[in-house]
Parts: structure tokens; C-alpha cells; sequence
């Protein structure tokens, strides 16, 4: 039945509010304490090397046609020469690296600590908001939903017949648990570890891989035609002369 | 580099700064960003600043940026004495620093004691041994101390690890010049065309090498390179057109045996001729005598 439901204003005032008010403070309240945990990270030789590799590289495939054919040649079989080639990684290498993202004690620790600040706040706030404000109907949403979510956002209200656009504060959590991003990417400035989504969608794709970058530098090397166009630039050096001049 | 639209921006504050016109703190953030090298001025302004402490605590936290600044600055006028003053007071701030370390070792290097700041930077590179900065100052006191050979193996060193870092190749290109290693200083400019290939400083470089090693290959080559450098500056690199009408008439001389008619671009060297002729009329008109001259002697 969709029949209006007519609900207090106190509820504004005692649940929606205070609920938005306290999750931007506990956000704040992670900022600073993860600035203050936060390690500094030496960087591994290894990795920045290959980093700077594959720069270069790409440079090499990028601006190739603009010297000469042997210099070229002679910088592409330097990177994807067989025996010690920058870019050639021997097959047994290649399935190190997710294996050395785990035995390495302090990345571990980083990500550990970095999965910890995001997940103990997030566990207490939902505790917390479960247990004082739930049973009741706490705000209406404004579009029609199916039936499908009334287990997800009415789990408080055990009624069946409520329509299922009344919803209970636990789903007012999520809301601003997404929304408040924005919110903190202006009063925090650019870097704030409350990017929980962020944080969780990196978590899936496991980080860096350096050798399958290489791999790939390595296969777009080796397409790569050489067209040398300086010639091109002396008719158009013609060109431009011809012009300045007359 | 700085571009020209930004080196216009600096002289004018400067002349505005010189001429008390305020600004000061505005010319030296932009004295900071473009990491252009004008000492004297930054450090005559930042000390005004700096003994002010109205001025100085108007800064705020940038005061110690302004402390870094200066330092640098006396170190290059050789005012020592401001520049440990400077230190000193970073170093009551932050002392566990390694920014403050590494001014430290620039001012055992400015004293010149070069055992101790080595000793410094070997120590700083310990706890941190990627630090760019510290390799490229090794690599600096090398050179400083007459050591070429061994600032030539730093930089190699350093280019092994970073390799995309483009400043570097051009310093190593600029010493091998310095030592008529070529063909090597030809590699390293190959490397900063590759990075950059739009700007026409390094075309024009790898054409000066290439002529200077010569051989008709080369010298085709040469001419390429300066015809694109005429091509990114829209004609206006006066050395460029005088490299067009070299190399031209080098390889006529090279190859005047044999018959190889220059199909690709006949009439680029009569075009460059005109330009410089067309150029000096008018910038230098009194010159004009001595260029046609010089032309003249080359087409034969």
C-alpha cells in the first residue's frame, strides 16, 4: 500500500544530522591519525630502476623516428636484447612479484595498518549506529524502489507492508559512508585516507607488477617500425624559409 | 628550461623589485619555481625579508623555505657567513633533517673542503641511497675539483639507475663536448631528442656534434638536424642557417668526385643564405659586408 507516512521532524533532528555530523568527524579524526602513523617508505632500488626503465623506453618508441636509423637500432636491441636486454625478464621471474608483496615484512605491515584505520572506524560507526538507531523508519526516499532491497535498507522494521522507500538509518549510513568523499576532499585537501572506495578497489587489483610492464614495453618495442623523419623536416625547413623569405 | 613568456615575467618583477616597487616575496617564489640562477638579487631581497620580523613572521611556515633559498644564494656569492647563519637557524627548526644535512655538505663544499663534504654526502646517501639530489652534488664537486674523468663515471653511475632523468644527460653531453669525445656526446644527445624531440636546442646540438665529427654521412645527417631545428624555431636560429650553408658546402667538398646531385632539398642553401642576408640587414647592417663575403668564399 503507498499510503504517505508522516514522519517527525525529530527524527531529523536527533538522527539524520547527528549521524552525518559525527561520521565527518570521525573521517577528520582518521586523517590526522594516519598522518601521524604514517612510515616513510624507502624506496626499493630494484623498483625505481625499473621504473626509470620503462620511461625510457617508452620514450625510445614514442619519439623513434627522430634519429637516425642505427642509433635506434642499436637502442632497441640494448633493451630487448636476449641475454641481458633491460626489458627481458626470464619467465621464472615473472610470478615473483605477488609472492614478494607478501614475504615483504614491511609492506605487509603498511598494508596491514592501512587496512586497519580503514576498517576498525567503519566496524564501531555501523555497531554503534545499529544499536541506537535502529528500529524505526528514519527517512523516505525519493524514487520507487523494488522489492529486492527492502532486507537491505528497512532492517530495522519489521513490517512488511511498509513501502520500501522508507528506509532505516543503517541505510542513511552507507549513503553518507560514499557521499562524504567529496565533502572531504574539500575541507581535507587532495590527500585523505578516508578514500575508502578507492582504497577497497585497489585492494582487488594487487599493486605493482613491474615485469609485466616490461614484458609490454618489450613487445612494443619490437613493433615498432622505424621511419626516420628528418628528411621530412628539410623540405619543410624549405617551406618555412621560402616563406620568411618572400 | 624556462620558456620565454616566463623569463619576461621574471625581469619584469625584477625591474620592479629593483626599482622598489615591492614584490618582492612574488619574485622570489617565481625565482624558486623556475630554479633560475640569479643569486645576488635573491639574496639582497630574501635578506630584506629575513631581517624584517614583521616581514618574516608574515611568512608563515614559508619562512624556512625562504631560510633554504638564501642559503643557496649566499653559498653562490660566496657570503659564508649568511649562509651558516641561515643553516644554523633551519638546523634549531629541524634538526633531524636531511634537507638541512645536505645544506650542511653544500657549505663544506663552498668552503672547499672537499674530504669532509664528501664524507657528509656518503654518510646522507647511507640512510637514503636514492636520493637524486645528493648524486647529482657528488657528481657537481667532481667536476668543481677538476676531477673530470671521475664526474663522468658518477654520472654514468647515477644515469645507470635513473635513466629518464633528462638534466643529467645534458650535463654529461655538455662534458663530453668539453672533452671532443663526440661521438659519445652524440648519444647523449640523441637521448635528450628522444625525451624532448620538440624542442630545437637539442637538434641543433646533436647537428653542431655531427658536423664537428664530419664524414659525408654525418654530414647529411647534420643537415637534417638543422633543417628541423629551422623547422621548430620558424627560421629564426641564425645558427642554424649558418650550419645549412656549411654543411652544404662541406659536402660539396667531400663529395666532389663524385656526382650526387642533392635531390631532397636543392634549394635550401640559396633559401638560408637569403634568410641570414635578409636577418643581418636588419639587425646588423654593418655587418652585411662580411656575411655576404663569408657566403660567397663557402659556395665555391
Amino acid at each position: 500500500m503507498a499510503e504517505d507516512l508522516v514522519l517527525d521532524t525529530a527524527i531529523r533532528d536527533w538522527v539524520l544530522i547527528p549521524l552525518s555530523v559525527v561520521m565527518v568527524l570521525i573521517g577528520v579524526l582518521r586523517y590526522f591519525v594516519s598522518k601521524l602513523m604514517r612510515s616513510f617508505q624507502v624506496p626499493d632500488p630494484k623498483i625505481v630502476k625499473e621504473g626509470q626503465v620503462i620511461v625510457r623506453a617508452r620514450n625510445l618508441r614514442a619519439a623513434a623516428n627522430f634519429i637516425p636509423p642505427k642509433s635506434f637500432r642499436s637502442r632497441r636491441v640494448y633493451f630487448s636484447n636476449e641475454e641481458n636486454g633491460l626489458l627481458f625478464v626470464p619467465k621464472g621471474q615473472a610470478q615473483n612479484a605477488q609472492a614478494q608483496m607478501f614475504s615483504d615484512p614491511n609492506m605487509a605491515m603498511d598494508m596491514m595498518k592501512k587496512n586497519l584505520s580503514m576498517i576498525i572506524p567503519q566496524t564501531l560507526t555501523f555497531a554503534w549506529v545499529n544499536f541506537f538507531f535502529s528500529g524505526f523508519v528514519a527517512a523516505k526516499i525519493p524514487f520507487p524502489l523494488t522489492q529486492r532491497f527492502r532486507s537491505m535498507l528497512q532492517n530495522g522494521i519489521d513490517l512488511s507492508t511498509v513501502d520500501v522507500s522508507y528506509v532505516s538509518s543503517r541505510s542513511w549510513y552507507f549513503l553518507n559512508l560514499f557521499g562524504l568523499r567529496g565533502l572531504f576532499s574539500l575541507i581535507l585537501g587532495e590527500e585523505n585516507a578516508t578514500d575508502d572506495t578507492q582504497r577497497m578497489m585497489q585492494m582487488s587489483g594487487f599493486g605493482f607488477d613491474p615485469s609485466k610492464s616490461l614484458s609490454a614495453e618489450k613487445d612494443g618495442l619490437d613493433i615498432v617500425q622505424h621511419e626516420w623523419a628528418l628528411p621530412k623536416f628539410e623540405h619543410r625547413a624549405e617551406a618555412v624559409l621560402k616563406k620568411l623569405v618572400n | 628550461m624556462v620558456s620565454k613568456t616566463e623569463e619576461t615575467q621574471l625581469n619584469r618583477l625584477e625591474n620592479q623589485v629593483d626599482n622598489g616597487g615591492g614584490g618582492a616575496w612574488e619574485y622570489l617564489c617565481l625565482v624558486r619555481k623556475l630554479k633560475a640562477r640569479r643569486s645576488e638579487k635573491v639574496l639582497k631581497y630574501g635578506l630584506s625579508i629575513l631581517n624584517d620580523p614583521e616581514k618574516r613572521s608574515a611568512l608563515g611556515p614559508e619562512e624556512w623555505t625562504l631560510y633554504e633559498q638564501v642559503a643557496i644564494a649566499a653559498m653562490d656569492c660566496q657570503c659564508l657567513d649568511v649562509a651558516k647563519d641561515c643553516i644554523k637557524a633551519l638546523q634549531k627548526k629541524f634538526p633531524e633533517s636531511k634537507r638541512v644535512g645536505r645544506l650542511n655538505g653544500m657549505l663544506l663544499e663552498a668552503k672547499g673542503s672537499w674530504g669532509e663534504a664528501e664524507k657528509a654526502y656518503s654518510s646522507l646517501l647511507e640512510d637514503n641511497p636514492l636520493d637524486q639530489v645528493i648524486h647529482k652534488r657528488r657528481v657537481a664537486m667532481a667536476k668543481a675539483q677538476g676531477n673530470i674523468s671521475g664526474a663522468i663515471e658518477s654520472l654514468n653511475k647515477y644515469l645507470e639507475i635513473f635513466m629518464a632523468d633528462h638534466e643529467a644527460w645534458r650535463e654529461l653531453a655538455d662534458i663530453y663536448v668539453s672533452l671532443q669525445m663526440y661521438k659519445q656526446a652524440a648519444f647523449c644527445y640523441e637521448e635528450l631528442i628522444l625525451s624532448q624531440p620538440t624542442v630545437p636546442l637539442y637538434h641543433l646540438a646533436y647537428a653542431d656534434v655531427l658536423y664537428t665529427l664530419g664524414g659525408l654521412e654525418n654530414l647529411h645527417t647534420a643537415k637534417k638536424y638543422y633543417a628541423s631545428t629551422i623547422d621548430l624555431t620558424g627560421g629564426k636560429n641564425t645558427r642554424a642557417l649558418f650550419g645549412i650553408c656549411l654543411c652544404t658546402s662541406a659536402i660539396a667538398q667531400v663529395s666532389k668526385g663524385r656526382n650526387k646531385e642533392d635531390k631532397e632539398s636543392p634549394e635550401l642553401h640559396s633559401l638560408a643564405a637569403t634568410a641570414l642576408e635578409k636577418d643581418y640587414k636588419q639587425r646588423a647592417s654593418d655587418k652585411l659586408g662580411l656575411l655576404t663575403s663569408a657566403l660567397r668564399s663557402l659556395k665555391t
